[in-house]
């Protein structure tokens, strides 16, 4: 089994290891390619039996979980998975499949894209949780838990902001990253190009070339006044702080 | 055939009119027929009446001495409507002789008052009538002096007794009003066919109607049943292998997103990328369709205002081209309760076919007023685009439906963005309708309980 600390394996493989578990061959192996290319190392498998061998027999950094496998389900194999080993999962789902993905990252998956994914987009969750894991010196334990700050609530699982009175204020896929990466490193400075890096694929051109726009709009969402902003407050010099004491449930 | 003015339009009126009506006629012919046979009742009592006092006052001065007589005239009480005289002359009112029929049924009367034959009228007069209201009789003594008698004889009154007329029209009303109530539970099944055929219309899911009533109305509600079964089935058929083809090609696209990122051409691969979009767009809508999404979802609170201004962020996001022209006049918060994830997906259809054939979007939310389902929202959609002709509007709710018949993907969707919207929204209490807005354009209202 596995229990070699994640954040050894980060420093000392300096390409990380990947499990994918997918039913389609094809998709595998292009997927492994499309992996490899992009400097990882790549194992496959078939299903949770094919997966639990390869899971045996090497050491894996994160895995890319195919929720609909034949045989044992996808989401009896999560579980099973977060009870052996702290390898975070990013999890393939099904278009409009919403409670699978729930129950998902109910289970402890790190991160889902939803079946047919755009494969950049996949490549970004990757190495988003990646990072978390790297920074957070092991499996991001916090990633499905319900985060507060300001009597605001951020549930990552659903991807849903309340306000202080318990309403649902929405937010777009950007603005979401853009503050769960904010929250991620409360009272820690960001510069914009830290920020383009951390939120980096996970949309397209638009959303690199206004970040600020993005920080405007969480703002006024959080009805955080722009010029004397408490939550979010601009660093002079190019930089952005999320103030607040974050607390996780 | 001219249109009669005051014929009413529906069936269960027009029912109700001509049985009331027939009952009006029967109601006025037995009561004619009453009022005939009391009339003639009235009279014969009136003329029997006449002939027994005037022979019983006969009677009873024949029989005094004459000199007695005017005494006796004197002591009589007045009785009203009755005058008597002795008179040396027959009576002199200025009356027609009576009829004979009346003269013969009168002298007939008289005699039920036996009078000694010595003392019998030698002569009888009767002038007047009924029609006169009134009758003078003259009867002479064997001595030569004359009776004259001026009675009245009001006209007989058809009715009588106000408890008659009462009664009579309370019978009237109750017939009317039992008419009234059968024509109405009698009709009601064509109400509530029609009423579930525009359900159907609304919703293909609408419950079936009960097949219950008299026979006719079971098998109508049957039949429409059987119909709407099989509307039913034929739009799942239809959805349901949209939904299986929808599922079989996941696997196929992500391949091809997979292969794509090994073609070296950039261009070759964008584009190949963008109609793999396109058609995970169109998989994703016929999916969406097909399932109720808003089954699932659990209703929380949510603020509209906010969930307004992110869709428009996100459409300019998409479509940068678009950003100056994607506009919203929205309160600064409006929370309503809703299923977040459903009701995002209905205004994003709504918002991106505006942006898409009307390459503009204006958003104006209005602060909730009350209406007859209670306090709602109204959101406005307006765009600068062609517009929708009226005939269109309606079937552009329906699956599958789009004003372009060419079914050319590149100008327009599956058909589907608009259905789903109004099924979404229909499902949180409200609506939403298509418009052609002032100065052109297509306008889109939705109506939301808060």
């Amino acid at each position: 089994m596995m229990t070699a600390p994640q954040a050894t394996a980060m420093t000392v493989a300096p390409r990380p290891h990947l499990l994918v578990i997918d039913d389609d061959h094809e998709i595998r192996d292009l997927l492994a390619m499309f992996l490899e290319r992009e400097g990882f190392h790549v194992t496959t498998a078939s299903d949770a039996l094919d997966a639990r061998r390869r899971l045996a027999a090497g050491h894996f950094n994160l895995v890319v979980l195919d929720l609909m496998l034949p045989g044992e389900s996808g989401l009896d194999f999560a579980r099973w998975l977060r009870s052996q080993s702290d390898a975070p999962v990013v999890m393939l789902t099904a278009m409009g499949e919403d409670t699978d993905r729930i129950r998902g990252l109910e289970l402890g998956a790190d991160d889902y894209v939803t079946k047919p994914f755009n494969p950049r987009e996949l490549l970004a969750r990757i190495r988003a949780v990646l990072r978390r894991v790297g920074e957070h010196g092991g499996r991001d334990q916090d990633g499905g838990r319900t985060i507060i700050f300001s009597d605001w609530t951020l549930d990552p699982r659903r991807r849903r902001l309340l306000n202080p009175d318990g309403v649902e204020v929405p937010l777009t896929g950007g603005e979401f990253e853009l503050l769960a990466a904010l929250l991620d490193r409360a009272n820690r400075v960001l510069t914009r190009d830290m920020l383009l890096e951390l939120l980096r694929g996970r949309q397209a051109g638009p959303f690199d070339r206004a970040i600020d726009v993005a920080i405007s709009r969480l703002r006024r969402k959080l009805e955080d006044n722009g010029r004397n902003a408490q939550l979010i407050k601009t660093v002079r010099g190019g930089g952005y702080v999320l103030a607040a004491e974050v607390r996780r449930e | 055939m001219k249109t009669l003015a005051y014929w009413p339009r529906s069936l269960a009126a027009r029912t109700a009119v001509v049985l009331l009506l027939g009952l009006a006629a029967v109601q006025a012919a037995g009561l004619t027929i009453h009022a005939f046979d009391r009339m003639d009742l009235q009279r014969l009592g009136q003329e029997h009446d006449l002939a027994v006092r005037v022979m019983t006052l006969y009677r009873s001065l024949a029989l005094v001495s004459p000199d007695a007589r005017s005494r006796a005239v004197e002591d009589l009480e007045s009785t009203e409507g009755q005058f008597v005289a002795l008179s040396p002359v027959p009576p002199g009112e200025a009356l027609p002789p009576a009829p004979i029929w009346l003269q013969r049924q009168l002298t007939a009367e008289m005699q039920f008052v036996p009078v000694p034959i010595s003392a019998r009228a030698r002569d009888i007069v009767m002038l007047g009538g009924p029609d006169n209201e009134l009758m003078a009789v003259g009867l002479r003594f064997p001595d030569g002096v004359w009776l004259n008698l001026r009675i009245d004889m009001p006209a007989p009154r058809p009715w009588h007794s106000l408890t008659f007329l009462s009664a009579f029209l309370m019978m009237t009303a109750a017939a009317g009003g039992m008419t009234l109530w059968a024509v109405r539970r009698l009709t009601r099944p064509v109400a509530t066919l029609a009423s579930a055929a525009e359900a159907l219309g609304r919703d293909v899911n609408a419950p079936p109607l009960p097949e219950t009533g008299p026979s006719e109305v079971a098998t109508a509600a049957a039949a429409f049943n059987t119909m709407a079964e099989r509307i039913r089935r034929f739009v799942q058929d239809r959805t349901f292998m949209l939904a299986a083809i929808g599922h079989d090609l996941r696997t196929p696209i992500t391949r091809l997103r997979l292969r794509a990122e090994f073609v070296e051409d950039d261009h070759q691969r964008a584009r190949m990328l963008a109609d793999l979009d396109d058609l995970e767009a169109m998989i994703s809508a016929t999916l969406a369709f097909s399932r109720d999404s808003t089954a699932t979802e659990s209703p929380a609170r949510i603020d509209l205002a906010e969930l307004v201004r992110t869709i428009l962020d996100e459409t300019a996001d998409a479509r940068p081209e678009l950003a100056e022209r994607l506009t919203a006049d929205v309160p600064d918060h409006l929370t309503i309760q809703a299923r977040p994830v459903a009701l995002k997906r209905a205004l994003v259809n709504l918002i991106n076919n505006a942006a898409a054939y009307g390459g503009s979007a204006r958003v104006v939310v209005a602060p909730p007023t009350q209406t007859p389902a209670g306090l709602s929202a109204t959101l406005i959609i307006d765009d600068d685009g062609p517009g929708i002709p009226e005939a269109d509007r309606e079937r552009m709710f329906q699956p599958f439906q789009r004003l372009e018949a060419s079914r050319n993907r590149s100008t327009g969707g599956v058909g589907l963005g608009l259905p789903i919207a109004r099924n979404i929204i229909r499902a949180h209490g409200g609506d939403v309708t298509l418009e052609s807005r002032q100065g052109g354009g297509l306008r889109a209202r939705v109506i939301l309980p808060v």
